[in-house]
């Protein structure tokens, strides 16, 4: 008997996102909600929903007409060193897949104990309050690739996993072997009118750009573009958010 | 050794705290998770076969081509089609969720059908001579409005009332566009179409709030809401100190500005009434019988109290009049009709609301959009069936008028080929389908050759408003948020509304926090908004990115319709 032994080329994702071609449309917070099948907000719900991308309104902290605004995009920043919410898991329920470099999220492991979303410091994780939900008849327009996920668990982006498992299946249709990267795009960086958002294979493709509070040394690998200084100076802020001023709300609108 | 109960409850308990030391309860747990996952609150997509099926959206004018990604022939993701000319594979956030529409829990499901149409027919009957039966359309330029207006030609003192359709501005040799508020980098024209020219144009944008196309203009000018005629006076060579005085801008900005737009030609001014200049954009061929029917009549030009009936086609979303406007042409006895998706918008000023069919259950054609300066035609497809008891407006009017508009569709694509002008864009990749019909219906865009002169028409752009002739004394200046007025959106789009606060509601306003604390009002209160026009209960933003003595308002019928024609308003706390 003979064992062969297949050499994988592993893929390492990531993304760069301009921050000078955002306009704050919001289509990738609607295109994410759209492919990994969050729920809207409950009626006459006041909590904050599930958005696994969040574009934030942030400012240069000026007044009157010399203040001015950019619209940050915030996503999981899929770490790829010391991710923390792998860190603090008890559960194994956050894994990094070495194929792709994804930090993925397993419904189905998570006991709902939150130590991830404390851990993380982008806050780009949330927490399932209730029971998936959708308007009588709109369960029929969900993605068949993607299970809802139960209320009592953590979610987030994890880069359209089943867009990826989608491609693989693809590629093996196509006789292409499995130990290469595939080609995929996820729904944000698809749905982007103005393509700020580009989905790249970091082993592939060099980009430039800072990465939201890079002194941690979480390696994230979303990568930002800016030629505003000022804009580029909101990587080492704790959290983008409206110049402080937006008092119980996160984010303003363009 | 005697058993007694303090050794059982030792057992017991030693027995409790070594399990905490085995997996079984760590397993149960997760078990238990594992189990929640299938509980019946949490839906099951549906499985099937994933297939791909090509349109244009119908949310707008714009009719991005669409794919859409169907599984057991059910759509469950819409994205852009990057090949097309125009649309470029943009598609915009509330187009990326059109396929939710039909399942909205707004959505109108029944209606008086029998009860509108024996009303309808029995004041037609006895119209009186100096009395209408008027259509009003929304969106004009379908091939329904010919319809209407085929209609109309056969109904004793018929009207069609319609806005201008067939102008357009020249985007693409703009070297230096001034914008009086207009979201152009936000859903106006065609959002794919700007976006590729954007790097051909310098943006000026001014409007008192950093908008999100402010945000990405050039220059954003920051003028007092309401001064844009006084801006725009001043660099047609009026008094720049007047105008510096009005706008809140300094002299040197407006002399600035007005040079960039003299010596940086051509430029293009647009606001939300129009463009200048604009171009005659000539339309896509019709059949030469349909030539017979009434012209487009402004609703501004028809006579006080001389339409007895009003049939109002709200089933395409488009540009809604204030109702202010139109009550004063309605007769004490006027029958109003409307043909809507949900009770938002006319359903509460018409004496019969009839559901009909939303995108994308109906195959209808799209007008041109304002930055396309050559004519085109393709067609929303039947992406599902409408549920029963929806209402085909074309279909209730042409009845009325005894005409048959069935293959309306069918005959003006046979009139365009038949024109043999323009080239068809096939998401398929065929160069020129020999059916343009079926090429239409798989998505297909037919594109109208370009006039090589087209004439140029001078458009009245920055006109006063209603309220300018009350001179109204109230607070708040109105600045719109939205690139257009939805009557339903996607449930979806509360991620982008209630959940993020990235963009204003179909009723939400926001308001500056020393304007908030003068009306008695705090994040998430629920007011009244008064106009000139009326009134309209609105969800507070409180907001300081907002200036002061500033309202700026989402994109809602109900907002459109109180705050359209009027430049300030109140807000009261209730």
């Amino acid at each position: 008997m003979t064992s062969s032994k297949k050499t994988i080329k592993a893929a390492r994702y990531g993304m760069t996102i301009d921050i000078d071609r955002c306009n704050g449309c919001g289509a990738c917070m609607v295109a994410c909600a759209v492919e990994n099948n969050i729920p809207p907000v409950p009626q006459g719900g006041d909590r904050k929903g599930l958005t696994w991308i969040r574009v934030y309104k942030v400012d240069n902290g000026a007044q009157g007409a010399d203040r001015r605004s950019a619209f940050v995009p915030m996503l999981c920043q899929q770490c790829g060193n010391e991710a923390p919410c792998a860190h603090v898991c008890p559960q194994n329920a956050v894994e990094i897949d070495p194929a792709t470099g994804i930090v993925g999220q397993m419904p189905e492991r998570c006991l709902g104990c939150r130590y991830c979303m404390a851990a993380c410091p982008y806050h780009a994780r949330y927490y399932n309050w209730w029971d998936p939900a959708w308007p009588a008849g709109m369960e029929r327009t969900l993605n068949p690739d993607v299970a809802p996920r139960m209320r009592g668990v953590v979610e987030k982006c994890n880069f359209c996993h089943a867009r990826w498992h989608a491609a693989r299946e693809q590629a093996a249709a196509d006789g292409k072997p499995d130990t290469e990267p595939v080609n995929y795009v996820p729904a944000c960086a698809e749905a982007c009118p103005t393509h700020a958002i580009r989905f790249v294979d970091l082993n592939q493709t060099s980009v430039e750009g800072f990465r939201m509070l890079e002194k941690l040394g979480t390696e994230p690998k979303i990568f930002y573009q800016s030629k505003r200084d000022w804009v580029r100076q909101i990587a080492e802020a704790p959290r983008p958010t409206a110049n402080g001023s937006k008092q119980g709300k996160e984010a303003s609108r363009g | 050794m005697t058993t007694t109960r303090r050794n059982l409850f030792k057992l017991a308990g030693g027995a409790a705290a070594g399990s905490l030391l085995t997996p079984a309860p760590w397993r149960l747990i997760t078990d238990t998770a594992l189990l929640s996952e299938n509980w019946p609150g949490v839906p099951r997509p549906k499985r099937g076969e994933v297939s791909y099926r090509f349109g244009n959206c119908a949310l707008c004018t714009a009719g991005c081509a669409v794919r859409a990604r169907c599984v057991a022939g059910q759509p469950v993701a819409l994205a852009g089609v990057e090949a097309h000319p125009l649309s470029r594979g943009a598609l915009c956030t509330y187009g990326i969720a059109g396929h939710h529409l039909p399942y909205h829990p707004a959505r109108l499901r029944q209606g008086p059908v029998a009860e509108a149409s024996a009303a309808v027919q029995s004041a037609i009957r006895t119209l009186r001579p100096n009395e209408h039966c008027a259509v009003l359309d929304l969106r004009p330029g379908r091939t329904a409005s010919w319809t209407y207006r085929r209609a109309m030609a056969s109904v004793r003192n018929g009207m069609y009332l319609a806005s201008e359709s067939n102008t357009a501005v020249d985007l693409a040799s703009a070297k230096t566009v001034l914008s009086l508020g207009v979201p152009v980098l936000d859903g106006w024209g065609t959002p794919g179409n700007v976006w590729a020219l954007r790097g051909g144009f310098h943006l000026i944008q001014a409007e008192p709030v950093e908008s999100r196309t402010a945000v990405m203009a050039d220059l954003w000018l920051p003028i007092r809401a309401g001064s844009e005629a006084a801006l725009l006076d001043a660099v047609r060579g009026g008094s720049a100190s007047d105008a510096a005085a009005q706008t809140g801008l300094s002299e040197q900005q407006i002399a600035s500005l007005a040079r960039e737009l003299r010596e940086n030609g051509p430029s293009l001014v647009l606001d939300r009434n129009g463009a200048s200049p604009m171009i005659a954009r000539r339309e896509a061929p019709v059949p030469e019988e349909w030539k017979k029917a009434v012209p487009a009549t402004q609703l501004a030009s028809v006579s006080e109290e001389s339409i007895r009936v009003l049939l109002i086609d709200e089933s395409m979303p488009g540009e809604y009049l204030p109702w202010s406007a139109i009550q004063p042409k309605l007769t004490s006895d006027c029958v109003v009709v409307s043909f809507a998706w949900s009770k938002e918008g006319y359903g509460r000023q018409a004496r019969f609301t009839l559901p009909a069919a939303v995108y994308p259950e109906v195959v209808d054609d799209i007008p041109p959009a304002i930055d396309s300066p050559a004519a085109m035609f393709r067609l929303a497809a039947a992406l599902v069936a409408p549920p029963e008891g929806m209402v085909s407006p074309t279909g209730f009017i042409a009845g009325l008028a005894g005409i048959d508009a069935k293959n309306a569709l069918q005959e003006r694509v046979a009139a365009i080929q038949k024109s043999g002008r323009g080239s068809v864009f096939d998401p398929s990749g065929a160069a020129k389908p020999a059916d343009l019909w079926k090429a239409l219906q798989a998505g297909a865009t037919w594109i109208d050759d370009r006039e090589p002169r087209a004439s140029v028409i001078s458009t009245q752009i920055a006109s006063p408003l209603a309220d300018d002739k009350n001179r109204s004394s109230a607070p708040l200046a109105i600045a719109f948020s939205e690139p257009r007025a939805a009557a339903l959106v996607s449930p979806l789009m509360s991620k982008v509304t209630n959940e993020s606060g990235l963009r204003l509601g179909t009723h939400g306003v926001a308001i500056h926090p020393s304007d908030a604390r003068g009306a008695g009002l705090a994040e998430g209160s629920r007011a009244r908004l008064e106009t000139a026009s009326g009134f309209v209960t609105v969800d507070i933003s409180v907001d300081d990115t907002v200036p002061p003595g500033v309202i700026q308002v989402g994109g809602g019928p109900d907002l459109q319709n109180v705050c359209g024609a009027n430049r300030r308003g109140r807000v009261v706390a209730l």
